[in-house]
């Protein structure tokens, strides 16, 4: 599903953000993406959603090589793929609807078959009565929720989330983790960046761990099985 | 369409195997809808929506009325051109056997379309009717008015006229032909400099229009710029981020122009009446022309235009320009 080939990303001026990263994401796989902050994890997103390009090595999704795709096919590769943002990035003037609805506009869907989609997602987030209401008017959790909803509504077979519990408590971030667990049971692959290592280890899913740039381990979290 | 996942069925329409006449409905429903989005969106920025429309109009305004001042002197000189009579004067002492050989060969001309003549006494006799020196011409001993051919042109441009005047000057009982048409030539000579001047107004306050529409949607598109990103990050290609953009130059141009031909058609009203006093002093039929319909929507057309190439225009820079910059 998704494949990092020896990506080495670099910035002008000589700051090497990922170093060599390689791994394999099977289809319908569940992992994390973990690392103290600058250690890599953005910069691995932005190369798969293609707001960045590697400079060195390959990605590729679904056996596509991403350099091969041109700037205006972009677009329709974010399609495939469900972006999930640290702050949500809703559109704060527009309805929950209207925010959750916004990738299937983009995509020529229309009249019942959108709403159907819309109240379908926002169903398993559990915000099916927030539908009318203007994300302001919601908490952070459901703020993150309606986010989610977005990235899914259109039924991606790769979602991507950058720091998702970021500004959640811990009850609250175990909700959010449930819904990707969720998803990831109906064949969904799942890639979640965090830094909350305590609800990574206890979820027991693959962790790919990034220092520097470099990874560091691809694997269950050894040291945190331990009880605490 | 997915090009990532081939099997994978992403876009609306192609979901449910939709008729293509259907498909054919759909775009124009939504184009539509985007449309009236785009003219709520104006309607919930007044100010600014306001301000641009007007200097629309009134850009618009500027040229609309030259044109039309153009098209009314032409009328005048047009109707002008209908006078451009010969008047050939006959030499004294002819007699009017040879004058009605002449007025013959003239009315066989194929290059006239009319020949009257005026003879010494009818002149004389409308002369004292109009002049009102009636009394004191009965004073006079003969008659010192000359026998007169009025010749009309069927071609009654300047130049043939001219043309033929040199040619029946040439007939050997004609004293001397006038042709009244020099100030007719210099009449058209100012109506041609004045459409000319026309023309430049009205490209270079089309060019400012045109500029201001593209800061206008710039300022838009800049206000937007989140919801651009984040609009992008979940794959809306740029043709679809700018359609709403592109359809906002086009009310802004609707509305300009209906704002510019309101402004015309008040002014005409507004002069109507000075015009139909100075009219009349002149004994004259003229009637202010309007906008015809064929104008009003050449107006309307050429509004719209502006309207789109300057959004476009600004579109096509900014919109590419906004990058998401991360997840």
């Amino acid at each position: 599903m998704l494949e990092f080939d020896q990506v080495s990303k670099s910035y002008p001026g000589g700051f090497v953000a990922l170093d060599r990263v390689s791994f394999k994401l099977e289809k319908g796989e569940m992992a994390f993406l973990t690392g103290h902050s600058g250690a890599g994890k953005s910069t691995l997103l932005k190369l798969i959603s293609l707001i960045e390009r590697p400079s060195v090595g390959r990605v590729l999704i679904n056996d596509v090589d991403l350099s091969r795709i041109r700037r205006p096919h972009i677009p329709y590769v974010r399609r495939d793929i469900g972006i999930i943002f640290q702050n949500h990035r809703l559109l704060m003037n527009h309805t929950v609807f209207d925010n959750v609805a916004l990738p299937l506009v983009i995509e020529g869907f229309s009249g019942k078959d959108m709403v159907k989609r819309v109240h379908a997602a926002l169903d398993k987030v559990g915000l099916l009565d927030k539908v009318r209401c203007l994300p302001q008017t919601l908490s952070g959790g459901e703020q993150q929720r309606v986010g989610i909803a977005r990235a899914v509504v259109n039924k991606p077979p790769l979602l991507l989330a950058d720091e998702p519990t970021g500004n959640l408590d811990p009850d609250l971030s175990k909700d959010i983790m449930r819904v990707f667990e969720a998803f990831n049971q109906v064949g969904v692959s799942v890639l979640v960046a965090t830094h909350d290592l305590g609800l990574v280890a206890r979820m027991k899913y693959r962790t790919l761990t990034l220092k520097q740039g470099k990874m560091i381990n691809d694997g269950l979290l050894q040291y945190q099985e331990d009880p605490l | 369409m997915s090009i990532l996942f081939s099997g994978r069925v992403s876009s609306g329409a192609s979901a449910h195997k939709i008729s293509f006449g259907r498909r054919f409905i759909m775009f124009w429903v939504n184009h539509v809808r985007q449309a009236l989005f785009s003219l709520g969106e104006l309607w919930r920025t007044p100010s600014a929506s306001i301000l641009t429309i007007g200097v629309l109009g009134v850009s618009l305004t500027l040229p609309a009325t030259l044109h039309l001042l153009v098209k009314n002197v032409q009328q005048v000189s047009d109707s002008f051109t209908q006078a451009a009579e010969i008047s050939l004067f006959i030499k004294d002492g002819t007699d009017d056997r040879q004058i009605n050989s002449l007025l013959k060969i003239l009315q066989a001309d194929n290059d006239i379309a009319r020949v009257t003549h005026i003879s010494k006494q009818q002149a004389l006799d409308e002369f004292a009717d109009v002049s009102g020196f009636g009394a004191a011409l009965t004073y006079l001993t003969d008659n010192p008015l000359p026998d007169v051919l009025l010749v009309l042109p069927k071609n009654t441009s300047a130049g043939s006229a001219r043309q033929l005047l040199e040619r029946l000057s040439k007939e050997r009982i004609v004293e001397f032909g006038k042709l009244d048409i020099d100030w007719l030539t210099r009449l058209d000579a100012i109506v041609g400099l004045l459409r000319q001047a026309v023309l430049v107004i009205a490209i270079l306050l089309l060019g400012a229009v045109l500029l201001i529409i593209g800061n206008t949607i710039r300022l838009s598109i800049m206000s937007k710029k989140d919801e651009i990103e984040v609009m992008k990050l979940v794959g809306a290609t740029d043709a679809f981020i700018q359609r709403p953009f592109l359809y906002s130059g086009v009310w802004f141009g609707v509305f300009g122009g209906l704002l510019a031909f309101l402004i015309v058609e008040a002014m005409l009203w507004w002069l109507q009446g000075a015009i139909g006093s100075v009219t009349s002093l002149y004994d004259s039929d003229f009637r202010l022309m309007a906008f015809s319909v064929t104008e009003f929507f050449s107006l309307m057309l050429l509004a719209v235009l502006l309207g789109l190439t300057g959004s476009y225009l600004s579109v096509r820079r900014h919109i590419s320009a906004i990058e998401p910059t991360g997840p």
